[in-house]
């Protein structure tokens, strides 16, 4: 271990260690761009200057290590006079469109203007205009003007994804970052190289001009997306969920997260709607609707009811029932808890061996594609085995006509993009006298069966508290973030209300008192 | 419990006529001198003649639009940030022009919650927004009150009839006067 003193703290570090690792370590602040903890180092932004005491010049912390008795200090007057002409270069060809610009609120270079910045310009020259709103695909728009080349979204497609889609073309103050013709940004990591973009250039489609970052809050929780369990911070206001970003864990996702697991906060909405086409000409492609109302369905009639009101009834027609007249469809998609109470109310009132495991594409699941995303796209099969060797359930994969049951309960999946047989296995339903569904969505397959139905509107994973265990076995427990679908039940609310207790009292409703104020920065205005 | 000794002065006996016609001379007086004097009435007979404030007036809000008649705001939402009483409620979209790039599908403002702070005025990066001289809004049900983007942007009930739009382009905003 090396010894050091950085901005007058002494700091020990490992050999090899550079002096930005050795701030970060230290909790200490530095100004930078180019330097990411998870890529190479570029040293192109010139920002993370530092004085090191016995140098005559200043050096970058990114790309010097740290040396035996070093003394550092980024306080000095020399330093920030660099950072600041620093920032003054960088905002030579910078347009001033922050209103229009989604990275406002949450970008570095608005950031460390304000803490260093020259606001009087030396530049009286015009500003180079480059390529604006440039499609580099599927899902990130690119803004050349905006972009101070600081090459980590570069070096991300070089080497975390290795596609190498992104370079930068031309020279000088006409550089500028791009794709090859006929070769799109559209690797399933793309969106990664929005969040590490420090400015506005790249910015996501699906989240673009939707929202002010400043209006939204964040919380944890874990994507539901893949077996793999990434680690999530979603952003919400009272209005719903509008995205999802990676959140730092060295033993599951790193820094990143696929593209795949940023849209399952879609199923999560009341109504999701998704937009395609060219600018200005966009059409609806595809609507989820979240279920906010119990329904029984009976001879062609629907009648909508409160929650409480339908499990009670759900619950008489149980009671008429005995073992084997019942049996017990469960996806990948239910946290352990819910598994756990599910089983135990089950295996107590009817038949182990009733019990159906609703896999959408088992070959697959095997499936990895070396970096996060994995085939299984359920983010808790493992638990769900656990759970049924613990209550010695024989897990039958369900493929067969379950028209012997009187009644199947079944509950649904979370992610129908994980589930493209739905059509199939609403087939294999067609038979039975009563099916009670508990599902987050409408589906409508499950909704238009010959007799009877339930449907029970059950919270999605970020409305409730549980544990989802990954493809390794690693148990990852989430708080909800937020709710919204009132009515809503989980399956363990579901089943305490099936073994008697009223379902007002173990219904947890959460709510976050800040989240009644809407527009938290006015409160907090003066602190910029 | 507490209890509370409240003092109580002592009521004068004494008449009340004189004070009476006093005040009575007073209006009298006053009668007299506004007919002899009609121009100098300090009070207005409102619906029919109305008082005129100066331009400068902070009233209901008016969106500007550029020269070709597109709405100036560019959807940043400062104004919604900034709004103390968050009337202001602004969905934005992709505009097809790159150079505009994004612009305000709705632009919605409950006036009835507004407490004409200017802030919104103030916040605006693109002097989108501004507060008009119009201040008599009176309306039959709530639903008039939340103004759309049609009608702060263009105020069809006023210059008889012929309706208002209020033009601010780049060229004339960044003049120097």
């Amino acid at each position: 271990m090396l010894k050091c003193t950085i901005n007058g703290k002494p700091v020990e570090v490992k050999p090899g260690t550079s002096i930005i690792q050795a701030f970060k370590q230290l909790g200490e602040e530095i100004a930078h761009y180019c330097w990411h903890p998870a890529l190479s180092v570029a040293g192109v932004c010139r920002l993370c200057m530092v004085e090191i005491e016995g140098n005559p010049r200043l050096q970058i912390a990114c790309n010097t290590t740290v040396a035996e008795g070093m003394v550092v200090t980024n306080q000095s007057e020399k330093v920030k006079d660099a950072v600041k002409w620093g920032m003054d270069f960088h905002l030579i060809n910078h347009p001033l469109d922050c209103p229009i610009c989604d990275q406002a609120g949450e970008c570095g270079l608005q950031d460390q203007y304000m803490k260093f910045g020259k606001y009087d310009p030396e530049m009286a020259e015009k500003k180079v205009n480059k390529r604006k709103v440039v499609d580099l695909g599927e899902r990130v728009v690119l803004d050349s003007e905006r972009c101070i080349l600081c090459s980590r979204c570069v070096r991300f497609t070089e080497e975390i994804t290795k596609t190498n889609e992104l370079g930068i073309f031309n020279r000088g103050d006409r550089s500028e970052i791009g794709t090859f013709e006929g070769k799109p940004l559209d690797n399933n990591y793309s969106v990664n190289t929005v969040d590490i973009c420090p400015v506005g250039a790249l910015t996501s489609k699906d989240f673009r001009f939707k929202q002010r970052v400043w209006f939204l809050k964040d919380k944890a929780s874990i994507c539901n997306g893949c077996s793999t369990g990434c680690n999530v911070e979603v952003d919400y206001n009272k209005e719903g969920i509008w995205r999802l970003r990676p959140r730092y864990n060295e033993q599951v996702n790193g820094y990143w997260m696929c593209d795949v697991g940023r849209d399952v906060y879609k199923n999560v909405n009341r109504v999701h709607t998704d937009v395609e086409g060219e600018r200005g000409e966009k059409q609806v492609k595809k609507s989820i609707s979240r279920l906010v109302q119990a329904v029984h369905r009976l001879n062609g009639q629907s009648e909508y009811m409160q929650t409480g009101f339908a499990v009670s009834k759900v619950r008489e027609t149980l009671s008429q029932y005995k073992k084997g007249d019942v049996a017990l469809v469960v996806t990948g998609q239910q946290t352990s808890e819910e598994y756990e109470a599910l089983l135990s109310y089950f295996t107590k009132s009817f038949a182990a061996d009733d019990v159906f495991h609703w896999q959408n594409n088992p070959e697959a699941w095997g499936e990895f594609d070396g970096l996060l995303l994995r085939g299984d796209r359920n983010p808790n099969t493992k638990g769900l085995i656990k759970a049924f060797e613990k209550h010695k359930v024989k897990s039958t994969a369900w493929t067969q006509d379950l028209g012997k049951y009187k009644l199947v309960l079944l509950v649904a999946p979370e992610n129908l993009a994980a589930y493209p047989n739905i059509r199939e296995k609403a087939d294999l339903l067609k038979n039975n006298k009563t099916v009670v569904v508990l599902t987050t969505s409408q589906i409508p397959e499950f909704a238009n069966l010959p007799d009877e139905t339930w449907q029970i509107p059950m919270k999605s994973f970020m409305e409730k508290a549980g544990t989802f265990v990954n493809f390794s076995g690693l148990e990852q427990k989430f708080a909800p973030v937020t709710t919204i679908v009132d009515a809503a039940v989980s399956a363990d609310e579901f089943v305490a209300a099936l073994n008697g207790q009223a379902l007002e009292q173990v219904q947890k409703i959460y709510t976050n008192p800040t989240e009644r104020v809407e527009n938290q920065f006015i409160f907090q205005r003066g602190s910029l | 419990m507490s209890t509370y000794k409240v003092h109580i002065p002592e009521v004068k006996k004494t008449w009340y006529l004189p004070a009476i016609f006093t005040g009575l001379g007073f209006t009298f007086k006053k009668m007299i001198q506004n007919l002899a004097n009609k121009k100098q009435m300090p009070t207005l007979n409102y619906p029919e003649e109305k008082y005129e404030y100066s331009p400068r007036f902070k009233g209901n809000h008016v969106l500007t639009v550029k020269k070709d008649g597109k709405i100036r705001c560019t959807a940043c939402m400062l104004c919604a940030t900034a709004c103390p009483a968050q009337c202001i409620t602004i969905h934005a979209s992709e505009d097809k022009d790159p150079s505009v790039e994004k612009y305000p599908i709705s632009y919605e403002i409950d006036i009835l919650r507004c407490v004409f702070c200017g802030f919104c005025e103030e916040a605006c990066p693109v002097d989108a927004i501004r507060m008009g001289p119009e201040w008599q809004t009176p309306g039959h049900n709530g639903d008039n009150f939340v103004y759309d983007i049609k009608k702060l942007a263009y105020r069809h009930n006023l210059n008889e009839g012929k309706g208002v739009q209020s033009v601010v382009d780049d060229s004339d905003r960044h003049k120097i006067i």
